[in-house]
């Protein structure tokens, strides 16, 4: 069984994970396109390669941020998801604006 | 006991003479000594027949005395498929042969192997499959004839289970290697977990023999095995086997009932090599055997193998073996090596003075046999004129023994599971491993290192390693490995023209049936194998995957390298089931009324991983119970434990926010004090979840959820919360709050005697209201709700007084003719009121418009997770609609699932249906068609059988459509 | 043996229909089990135990403020995530990430420090969040040299000495439900805190007690903490 350094825990059996999907841009659900909202509901790149993915320690229900090699499975970093979403994120009326995190 | 065959000390590392014990084989009985293998001492009464081929119900016997061949399979009374060459032998232990038709000795179906010659590799697939529908004609009597062994079906359920090992080095195999590594590792202070299928630790230095002398093997052993057993740092598994290699050094260890989940941060594969057999005609017979075989009957149970040996080698080790059977007393008739000359010439002299005669550049052609089989009775010598290729001009010699050596092959099971890639070294005849993680090495012969300087120079070197990788010390400097002779004779197959040349024994293949395979097109060796069947018996290509890879590279006129061999999957030996279930961890969940519940009688369900109540009385009764229950809620009062109820606190200055983002409705201006409905749709505009929303207080909610779906939702929440840093802080509440729902016009009555500090009139405490206060002296979250339909308070207290609350109701509501009510009665109750159950009446494409929850949804508020997802739907036709329906009492009930149809053409299903008392007909929920759903019209229901039921299109609720009675 | 019940007190352990036959003795507002057996438990607790300490006060309080707020309670906090520091009245803070904090009450005041703590805490500007640990964690406390061997029958987190040191906290998995696991360094006695679930401890108690079994394990009470 693999073995993941959880930021908070430190090396787990990969059992103790949940995986909570690539990591995504939301796009601005105000302003965008019927397709472009589609592609960001429905769409994965599945890219071979390094992708971020979203991953949580389950019995301490930590979220955090895991980059990895989704050919070899090598899991390259895992950090605390403040890395990328650093500050508040707030939504108004004719936009969403103001993502944290870049595409 | 024939004792003569028993050889004297200190052959008979494992047996104990002062222990002598009896058991039964096949009705017979046999004597035995402590510390025999069922093998040994059948062998060393004489008996080497032990089992039937699987095909040709040819005679066989031991073949490798390792665990490594199915030629030992035998059956125990409650076991199949025991090894009897590595089972330990007690006292009136029954064993029997299986796959026999008959009896052992005269098989009925031995007449088989005539038929050879009609049954050509994948026979099966090409006969019985024609004309079609012939199959089904020839399956049972195939059937019949196929598979090992027979299952006790009164069978026991014994206690196995599992437990995880730390360690820093993990050493598969207690070799000279593997105990060399581990020492030396041991001894720089690293924790080493050493694994060793067999009972004695040594692994070749048991049994083989590295010199003319004969002594240093021995003297080694017991040198490293002091060292080893009383080292602190290393911990000895004996008679366990690593099972296979997972990521990260997680290796299944499986000893006994126990299977041990190691987690090694080194891990050292010395798993040694397979003697290789020789391939000629009757290669298969009883007393043919590896040579190594021969020599651990001797060594290891001081079993006398035979009266007169032929030796085939293809190396010096064969030699060597001739001298240990000579110095037992077996003649040795002669030393028959496939080489020109041994690769030591000193060895040809001595074997010379010994008075064993050597034919070089020769090759058994044919062993011989008397009538029936049972036993090798001589061997027909040719001389050696190319690859395969043997002269005309024949030698008979007689004998009762043939050993063979064509070589070894590592064992890659591990590595390659881990990785490595097998390169095959033309000019050594043999396999190499490459690519093999940073964490995992390979050591000994199986890392190519034959001669034991060389095995105690590599494993050195590789402790070396382990060591500075584990960031630990070590004085010793690096041990030179020397170059050393060849161990694998490049081709040792001798197709014979009339067959019976086997390749593969679990499967009775032989070379041409290999050959045919490819000639038939299959050229890859992974399809060579799905296609013949080599490799796929018990013993997993361990003597047959070499022997083929050189076949389908020849015959394809290929390099082996270009073949390879087939992939080696886990689990390296037969594993039980009971192994992988281990204990069998299988969590529950109960409420902190629990007891009460089973005191009361009631029919316990699971809810998910919780136990509740269904209803309360007998099984038989579920339909009377649940009634009664009912109309006690709608006359008096009944109490039920809803502490399931999954529970989320969200607190902080932007507790109301962060709400409004994940639930449809609007909570900004949501009064403290009151409750609203909660409906969650995800990102795909999914209804995944709902509940109630109590505001207690600013900065303070409280919200319920599925008792299904809290986790879940719990996470999601967090996750939402790690983007957008919301000053909130959601707390999962769900087992820290005992709850239950005081329902039945009564409640409120039972409840003023227990409350006193909250005005619980109706003005002071309307419907949908929350409030904090004291219930009997504890602290207590109320609110009114209407899920079952009637005047209702739930009431949330700390888990602590969960059962103490259950008590005081119970006691209190007693005049006012309380009852509990299970689950069963409150989803019939909350059907009759038309309330959805997420998950129950919703999967995984409900839109809140199919089930009427658009006046949850918010349409001012900028975001809710979904929204926009629900504004496209919604521009879309919708579909399909959940409807209410009845249906006469008396009616054909549906059952949740039965289908809905329009026409000819499925339109929905049914979601929910019960009988209610208090209505007098059968209502539930359905999905059906968008033009399905005006009340009044007829939908069509397939029910159990294929029959149709008309059920009529109701308005929803079916009961108290105004909500007098919960609004009271 | 006594008269108390557990039924005679509104606080109650969801294990006390498990503890049939045992002699209780007052803890605070409620009972705990003062002992299984007439014998003396000192030398149980030594090779392998499992005691119920569920009636023992605990609370967690989470927030950007919740360090101020116990630093002016008096306590002592531990520096790093996932790691437990003893406080001179024997209770004890286990910080559980960078803003969360689990406080375990001592036997010594029947818990009444920690008790008291969450009696009077309120909800107010602060972000100081108080956990209701003490009804959603049931608490364990498993003793003996054999601790690290039992928890690895039941445990993928390497719970021995040395790699698991005194005052370490592991928020993990055991037999297959949410566990904190601290190794606690009240005394010499090898011992690691269980809190789970309270709503599976029924299941845990079981799933221990077996994996207790080929090391003599069994079932202990509070009188030979004390003494």
């Amino acid at each position: 069984m693999k073995i993941m350094n959880c930021p908070l825990n430190g090396p787990r059996n990969i059992s103790e994970f949940t995986y909570g999907g690539e990591l995504k841009a939301m796009p601005d659900s105000a302003t965008c396109s019927d397709i472009e909202w589609a592609d960001y509901v429905f769409n994965s790149d599945n890219a071979a390669g390094v992708v971020t993915e979203w991953w949580m320690h389950t019995p301490s229900s930590y979220w955090f941020l895991a980059e990895r090699h989704t050919v070899t499975d090598q899991i390259i970093r895992t950090f605390d998801p403040k890395e990328v979403f650093n500050q508040r994120v707030d939504f108004h009326a004719n936009s969403t604006a103001l993502k944290g995190v870049t595409a | 006991m024939s004792s003569s065959n028993r050889l004297p000390a200190p052959m008979g590392l494992l047996i104990d003479r002062d222990q002598a014990l009896s058991f039964q084989f096949d009705g017979q009985s046999f004597s035995a000594l402590g510390g025999d293998s069922i093998a040994s001492a059948l062998i060393a009464n004489g008996r080497w027949l032990m089992s039937r081929s699987f095909k040709y119900h040819r005679p066989r016997g031991p073949l490798t005395l390792a665990g490594q061949d199915a030629n030992t399979l035998v059956q125990l009374p409650s076991e199949p498929n025991v090894l009897a060459d590595v089972t330990s032998v007690e006292a009136g232990m029954q064993v029997s042969a299986q796959n026999v038709s008959g009896s052992l000795d005269n098989d009925r179906d031995a007449y088989l192997g005539k038929f050879s010659k009609f049954m050509p590799v994948g026979f099966y697939y090409r006969s019985f499959y024609k004309p079609k529908g012939m199959w089904k004609v020839w399956e049972p009597i195939i059937r019949k004839k196929a598979g090992l062994g027979v299952l006790d079906l009164k069978f026991q359920p014994e206690y196995y289970d599992k437990q995880f090992l730390f360690v820093d080095l993990a050493v598969v195999g207690a070799g000279p290697a593997g105990l060399q590594a581990a020492l030396t590792a041991a001894n720089a202070g690293a924790k080493v977990l050493l694994v060793e299928e067999q009972s004695i630790l040594g692994g070749s230095l048991t049994y083989a023999r590295f010199d003319a002398e004969g002594v240093r093997a021995d003297n080694l052993r017991q040198e490293l095995i002091a060292a080893v057993e009383g080292h602190c740092n290393i911990q000895t598994l004996k008679r366990a086997t690593c099972n296979a290699w997972f990521t990260d050094n997680y290796l299944p260890v499986i000893q006994g009932k126990r299977l041990y989940k190691v987690r090694a941060k080194q891990c050292l594969v010395a798993s040694g090599s397979f003697d290789q057999p020789v391939i000629f005609r009757n290669n298969d017979l009883p007393g043919v055997m590896l040579t190594s075989a021969a020599q651990r009957l001797m060594k290891l149970y001081a079993v006398k193998p035979g009266k007169r040996a032929v030796v085939l080698t293809g190396n010096d080790d064969g030699y060597l073996a001739a001298l240990d059977l000579h110095e037992q007393g077996v003649e040795v008739a002669a030393l028959v090596d496939m080489r020109a000359q041994p690769a030591d010439p000193q060895l040809l002299t001595l074997l010379q003075t010994c008075g064993i005669t050597c034919h070089l550049s020769t090759t058994v052609f044919e062993a011989l046999h008397e009538k029936g089989m049972r036993h090798v009775s001589g061997v027909d010598l040719r001389k050696i004129t190319g690859q395969g290729q043997v002269a005309s001009d024949s030698l008979t010699l007689g004998c009762d023994l043939l050993c063979m050596s064509g070589g070894y092959m590592p064992v890659y099971q591990l590595l390659c599971q881990a990785g490595g890639k097998l390169a095959y070294d033309d000019q050594l005849a043999e396999f190499t491993l490459s690519g093999l993680p940073e964490i995992l090495r390979v050591s000994g012969s199986a890392n190519g290192c034959h001669a034991l300087d060389n095995v105690l120079a590599d494993a050195t070197n590789c402790a070396l390693d382990i060591i500075a990788a584990l960031g630990l010390n070590s004085d010793l400097g690096r041990a030179k490995v020397k170059p050393e002779a060849q161990v694998n004779f490049p081709w040792p197959i001798f197709a014979h023209p009339k067959g019976k040349d086997f390749v593969d024994f679990d499967e009775d293949l032989q070379v041409r049936d290999i050959i045919n395979a490819t000639k038939i097109g299959y050229r890859d060796v992974q399809l060579v194998k799905r296609f013949s069947t080599v490799g796929m018996g018990p013993s997993q290509g361990r003597h047959s995957a070499l022997p083929t890879a050189r076949l389908v590279a020849q015959s394809t006129q290929r390099n082996i390298s270009e073949t390879g061999v087939t992939t080696a999957r886990p689990p390296f030996v037969a594993e039980k089931l009971a192994h992988v279930a281990g204990r069998g961890f299988d969590p529950y969940r109960q409420t902190p009324m629990h007891g009460r519940h089973l005191a009361a009688g009631a029919k316990m369900m699971p809810a998910g991983v919780w136990q509740r109540p269904a209803f309360y009385g007998n099984d038989t009764d579920r339909e009377q119970c649940m009634q009664a229950e009912a109309l006690n809620v709608h006359n008096k009062v009944g109490l039920i434990d809803v502490s399931t109820l999954g529970g989320l606190d969200v607190r902080g200055p932007d507790a109301a926010e962060f709400l409004n983002r994940i639930y449809t409705f609007a909570f900004l201006k949501q009064p403290v004090g009151r409750s609203r409905y909660a409906l969650m749709t995800n990102e795909h505009g999914v209804v995944i979840d709902d509940g109630v929303c109590a505001r207690f207080a600013d900065n303070h909610f409280y919200v319920t959820a599925t008792t299904s779906g809290v986790d879940r939702i719990y996470q999601q929440m967090l996750k939402w919360n790690a983007q957008w840093r919301l000053n909130v802080d959601v707390t999962n509440v769900t087992a820290a709050l005992a709850a239950v729902n005081l329902a039945g016009p009564l409640s409120r009555k039972v409840l003023q005697k227990l409350c006193t500090d909250v005005d619980l009139s109706p003005e002071g405490f309307p419907y949908l209201g929350v409030r904090t206060g004291t219930v009997a002296g504890i602290p207590a979250r109320l609110m009114r709700v209407g899920f079952v339909g009637e005047l209702g308070f739930e009431i949330h207290v700390p888990a602590r007084y969960g059962e103490y609350l259950w008590d005081v109701l119970m006691e209190a509501g007693e005049v006012e003719g309380i009852r509990p009510f299970g689950v069963e009665t409150q989803r019939l109750l909350r059907l009759e009121k038309g309330h959805v159950i997420i998950s129950q009446d919703t999967d995984g494409m409900t839109t809140p418009g199919e089930i009427d929850m658009t006046w949850a949804i918010s349409r001012t508020k900028p975001f809710f997770v979904g929204k926009r997802s629900v504004e496209i739907l919604e521009q879309q036709p919708q579909k399909r609609k959940l409807v209410g329906f009845t249906l006469e009492k008396g009616s054909r009930q549906p059952l949740e699932g039965h289908l809905v149809l329009d026409g000819s053409d499925i339109s929905g299903n049914v979601s929910s249906c019960e009988y209610s008392e208090t209505l007098g007909q059968i209502i539930g929920l359905a999905y059906a068609g968008a033009n399905q759903g005006i009340p009044g019209s007829h939908l069509p229901i397939r029910v159990e059988g294929g029959e149709m039921v008309h059920a009529t299109v109701v308005e929803l609720p079916f009961f108290d459509p105004a909500n007098q009675r919960q609004e009271l | 043996m006594n008269s108390l019940t557990a039924e005679d007190f509104k606080e109650r352990s969801p294990l006390y229909a498990k503890h049939k036959g045992a002699c209780l003795a007052p803890l605070a507002e409620t009972v705990a089990v003062e002992r299984f057996s007439e014998t003396d438990e000192h030398s149980q607790l030594a090779r392998c135990a499992l005691v119920d300490l569920t009636n023992l006060a605990r609370v967690g309080f989470r927030g950007t403020d919740s360090a101020e707020f116990l630093l002016s309670k008096g306590y002592h906090l531990p520096e790093t995530p996932n790691h437990a520091t003893l406080q001179d009245d024997g209770s004890m803070v286990a910080r559980l990430s960078q803003t969360e904090y689990l406080l375990l009450g001592s036997l010594r005041d029947a818990g009444t420090r920690v008790s008291d703590l969450e009696a009077h805490w309120q909800l107010s500007e602060q972000a100081n969040y108080l956990l209701p640990r003490q009804d959603s964690h049931a608490w364990l406390l498993l003793t003996g040299e054999h601790c690290a061997a039992v928890m690895a029958k039941l445990c993928g987190v390497d719970l021995r000495d040395g790699n698991f040191t005194q005052g370490a906290v592991a928020q993990t998995s055991a037999a297959r439900i949410n566990v904190i696991v601290i190794n606690t360094h009240t005394t010499a006695l090898p011992s690691f805190h269980i809190l789970c679930d309270r709503a599976s401890v029924s299941y845990f108690w079981d799933a221990v007690l077996d994996a207790m079994l080929e090391f003599g394990g069994k079932p202990a009470g509070i009188q030979a903490l004390l003494d």
